[in-house]
């Protein structure tokens, strides 16, 4: 896709408990996005939501949004997924001509829940699983994380190299709730055990966040900011809901996700010219997982790819540089907090998780568990 | 902006209170299955699909997780969405746009509701009860802002200060509320798809069965029911090779007021009749479709009622006829299928709402009308342009659709 | 304008929801063949995968499965995790001792199905351990039937 639409600004926030209110947590991110462009509410043609009302606990939540965000008596929606595909929602609004600006409204207090996995029990199906009390998300990764290393021949020791990488690179990151300054492999694996081969430190940590992001048409970009980052390419796909179907050592609704990403944006070597990934990887062994459905590691190799340095902030292919999921998972907004990420980086403005060459990047979100459902968007300057 | 039409829609076989019969996915692919038949569409011919029910009723989270193999849409990009009692509509709109924008040709939109299966009431009181324990455990004062929303969302409770509301502003009186739920429920005896039906409806009837809360009456409520509809949707170039006549997008529009209003205690806003978020959208959707006197222009209604007296209320604030002249419409018969302005000749709302459903069925009521195939429940007059109505959220926000039976010129 | 941590309450809801979920023929079918100590499963009449349980469609093809067929009761270990811990209302808590949760393939054509693998140490469970069903002594048709799996 040509550079139709740009991202023109955004503001984020989490925390293992941010000690704050839904509105309250909306009206910062989107007062806070207007002051940072010299905008008012007014500027937003439409806001798209994405927040999920079994975490919020309460019917059609976003209602209560709509004040603290500024869209009173304007133009709506709700997307209840993933960030990301809120996010895909508003470029699709912008291309259609309707309107020249969208604000993405994303957020998940997960962190401060009392049942901080409800929210996937009620995603299995309700005549089985949830009779049957055997699945959950996390037993279920375990599955996925098992099946990937074996694939491959992977020692479990890949899961602890991923996670003290992920876990440096947010321990770095302002932007991350979970802080473990010198995270080492050796301190992953002595973690408390959860479902074999996974660990407390190879999962998500239940975070609450959020993050606002305002989108534009070319036109409006150039006015509104001088470092638009433009959506080059956005793909999504499902498969099938059945665990016991899956072939759970690859994602290919990834990969198809991906495949229509890259061809819209004109990407035929996705690991010579993609510069860094943000990747929703909730669980150790997703991020290389999803990597290889990328195309940005190749198939087998992942050992190699995180023991030589590859993955990490000076590599080649840096994965994750933010920290990731595992830095912060608060749900409905991980994919847009990672679209913001890879926003820093393609600015230059990540700080001390800065990349060196950063011109292209790919970010992914998921929903459902062991990532059922996969969005991917290219980004680029 | 490109030109978008409705090229099939499939019902479920009913509406009814209990599908007993099936689970929930089951269910929605029943009315897949009639969309494809409708159509002549196979599942390889869509690119993508839109999903939508209301968030929470059925306590399944995320429900497109688990209906994707039921809906031919693996492999496909598929988007959720949950506006609350508009989703159906909303879920249209997100059709819509994924073909205007130009980047796909074919989509399908789903939505459902199994309200069997959940406690419709104890879910709209959802929206509000973890905010009204906390707030009285933390001794906050709760018959403002959000208070009057846990009376409004879950129960007819804030309906009858709309209802009340539009009464006094309006001239018209209890008995035309009456009168419109007999004409919707005779209408809905003539549609094979709705739920509440009685061909022998009277307005002395209605007037019969118990009062709820002035001036809500059991017989001016929407029954809670089961039920999944699909709708295709095709660009102009596909529309062209599949269909001889389609139902064509004219506009949509949708505006959101927020969760105050109607706020009757803190009188911020004292008026949950005013609805300014229809005027607004409704505005906005006669300036995109280029309609210049929707009362001329436009040849059928389909309102969002949960309620009877909102079909009249609604039909004032969207422009359709001056504020107190919609009972004087329905006191000459002008509302009704042989009317100058027929609306809901599906039966409306307050005859059929499995709630995902029922935003999405305005549309395509519209659209079978359009098309000239809604059977026994098809209007006299012809039907050129035609306009659909959504009603959700906190009782403040709505959507609008503009439907004609030809493409726009761009 | 910051506040301070002391004005936020953390309400929890009293709350507990029913919900009354029709199964569908299906499942009806499965937890049916289960009074008879079977396990069935549905066959998609183009692909010839058989899920297990049975259900409607075949995403992959998009094909109505009708044909139901009996599953052998010992299969294969294809996947393995030792729990310990357990989510219970979506809180995560400690589990009493390790447990073993399997993903068994009963017929080379079949989804593997999830249960739990006792009689067994967690720490020497294999993948590719022949495993087979254990009933409960009184089967009524419920989902608790099938009660686990154990080394053949």
């Amino acid at each position: 896709m040509d550079k139709k639409v740009a991202i023109v600004g955004f503001r984020m926030k989490s925390a293992p408990d941010l000690v704050t209110t839904r509105e309250r947590l909306t009206f910062e991110l989107t007062r806070g996005l207007f002051d940072d462009l010299g905008i008012d509410r007014t500027a937003v043609d439409t806001t798209i939501f994405s927040t999920n009302d079994f975490l919020d606990g309460r019917t059609i939540s976003n209602v209560f949004l709509d004040g603290p965000a500024g869209a009173y008596m304007r133009d709506e929606s709700k997307v209840e997924m993933d960030g990301i595909n809120a996010l895909m929602y508003a470029v699709i609004r912008i291309l259609s001509g309707q309107y020249s600006t969208a604000m993405v409204v994303a957020l998940g207090l997960t962190g401060s829940q009392v049942s901080p996995y409800l929210h996937v029990e009620y995603q299995l199906s309700p005549v089985y699983d949830r009779q049957m009390r055997l699945l959950n998300e996390l037993s279920a990764a375990a599955f996925q994380a098992r099946s990937y290393l074996a694939r491959y021949g992977y020692s479990e020791k890949l899961l602890d190299e991923v996670a003290a990488q992920a876990l440096s690179n947010a321990a770095a990151n302002p932007n991350q709730a979970r802080k473990i300054p010198g995270a080492s492999a050796e301190q992953v694996a002595s973690s408390s055990p959860y479902y074999e081969p996974l660990r407390e430190l190879h999962c998500y940590p239940p975070t609450d966040g959020g993050c606002a992001m305002l989108l534009a048409s070319a036109e409006r970009a150039k006015e509104l900011t001088d470092k638009p980052v433009w959506v080059l390419g956005m793909g999504q796909s499902i498969e099938t809901f059945y665990l016991g179907e899956r072939d759970l050592a690859k994602s290919p609704s990834t990969a198809q996700a991906a495949q229509r990403a890259y061809e819209m944006a004109g990407i035929r070597d996705p690991k010579a010219e993609i510069d860094l990934a943000e990747i929703s990887a909730l669980f150790a062994h997703q991020e290389p997982l999803l990597a290889e459905a990328l195309g940005l590691l190749e198939e087998g190799k992942a050992e190699e790819a995180y023991r030589s340095g590859d993955t990490a902030i000076s590599g080649k292919m840096p994965l994750n540089p933010s920290g990731g999921a595992l830095g912060g998972h608060p749900i409905s907004a991980t994919g847009i907090i990672r679209t913001a990420e890879a926003v820093r980086q393609l600015r230059g403005e990540a700080g001390d998780n800065q990349v060196g060459k950063a011109e292209v990047a790919v970010v992914h979100g998921q929903d459902g568990p062991c990532a059922q459902q996969n969005a991917v968007l290219v980004l680029g300057i | 902006m490109r030109n978008v039409a409705i090229v099939g829609i499939g019902y479920t076989p009913v509406f009814v209170s209990k599908r007993r019969d099936v689970c929930i996915p089951e269910m929605i692919s029943e009315a897949v299955e009639n969309a494809f038949k409708d159509s002549g569409l196979t599942p390889a011919d869509i690119d993508a699909v839109v999903f939508g029910n209301m968030q929470t009723f059925e306590g399944v989270n995320l429900p497109h997780l688990w209906s994707a193999d039921y809906i031919a849409s693996l492999g496909k990009p598929v988007m959720r969405i949950a506006t609350g009692g508009t989703t159906g509509m909303s879920a249209f709109h997100a059709g819509y746009y994924h073909i205007a924008s130009g980047l796909h040709d074919v989509v399908m939109v789903v939505t459902y509701e199994k309200q069997s299966e959940g406690d419709s009431q104890v879910g709209l009181m959802g929206i509000i009860t973890p905010e009204i324990m906390a707030m009285l455990a933390a001794g906050i004062d709760v018959t403002g802002q959000k208070g009057m929303g846990a009376i409004g969302g879950g129960s007819a409770g804030g309906i009858s200060y709309q209802a009340s509301s539009y009464l006094h502003h309006s001239g018209a009186g209890i008995e035309h509320i009456d009168a419109i739920a007999a004409m919707e429920r005779r209408n809905a005896a003539k549609n094979p798809y709705a739920h509440l039906k009685d061909p022998e409806a009277t307005a002395e009837k209605i007037a019969q069965t118990p009062l709820i809360s002035w001036p809500i009456r059991f017989g001016h409520v929407c029954p809670t029911s089961d039920g999944a509809t699909v709708c295709i949707l095709a660009s102009e170039e596909k529309a062209a090779k599949l269909v001889d006549k389609a139902a064509w997008v004219w506009a949509v529009a949708n505006c959101a007021s927020d969760a105050t209003t109607g706020n009757l205690i803190e009188g911020i806003i004292t008026d949950p009749a005013e609805q300014m978020p229809a005027q607004i959208a409704a505005r906005q959707a006669y300036e995109r479709a280029g309609i210049e006197d929707p009362k001329k222009e436009i040849d059928y209604v389909e309102i969002y009622n949960g309620f009877a007296h909102q079909t009249l209320m609604f039909l004032e604030r969207i422009g359709m006829c001056e504020v107190g002249e919609a009972h004087k419409l329905l006191e000459k018969g002008e509302l009704e299928m042989s009317g100058r302005l027929p609306v809901n000749s599906s039966g409306g709302v307050v005859s059929t709402n499995a709630i995902g459903t029922s935003a999405m069925n305005r549309v395509t009521e519209c659209a079978l009308q359009i098309l000239g195939r809604a059977g026994e429940h098809q209007v006299e007059k012809e039907v050129h342009k035609a306009l659909a109505h959504g009603w959700g959220g906190l009782m403040q926000y709505v959507t609008i659709t503009i439907l004609a039976d030809k493409p726009k010129k761009l | 304008m910051e506040t301070s941590e002391a004005t936020f309450i953390t309400p929890v809801v009293p709350m507990d929801f029913t919900y009354n979920y029709r199964i569908g023929p299906y499942m009806t079918r499965y937890l049916e063949g289960f009074k008879e100590r079977k396990i069935l499963g549905s066959r998609c009449p183009a692909c010839g995968r058989i899920a297990v349980p049975p259900r409607k469609y075949c995403g992959v093809c998009n094909k109505v499965m009708e044909e139901m067929v009996e599953l052998p009761q010992e299969g294969t270990l294809e996947n393995f995790t030792v729990g310990h811990v357990i989510l219970e209302k979506g809180q995560l808590k400690a589990a009493d001792a390790p447990y073993v949760l399997g993903l068994i393939r009963l017929d080379e054509k079949a989804s593997l199905l999830l249960h739990r693998v006792e009689g067994v140490d967690p720490s020497r469970v294999e993948k590719g351990m022949k495993v087979k069903a254990v009933w409960k002594e009184d089967v009524e048709g419920d989902y608790g039937d099938l009660d686990h799996f154990e080394p053949a």
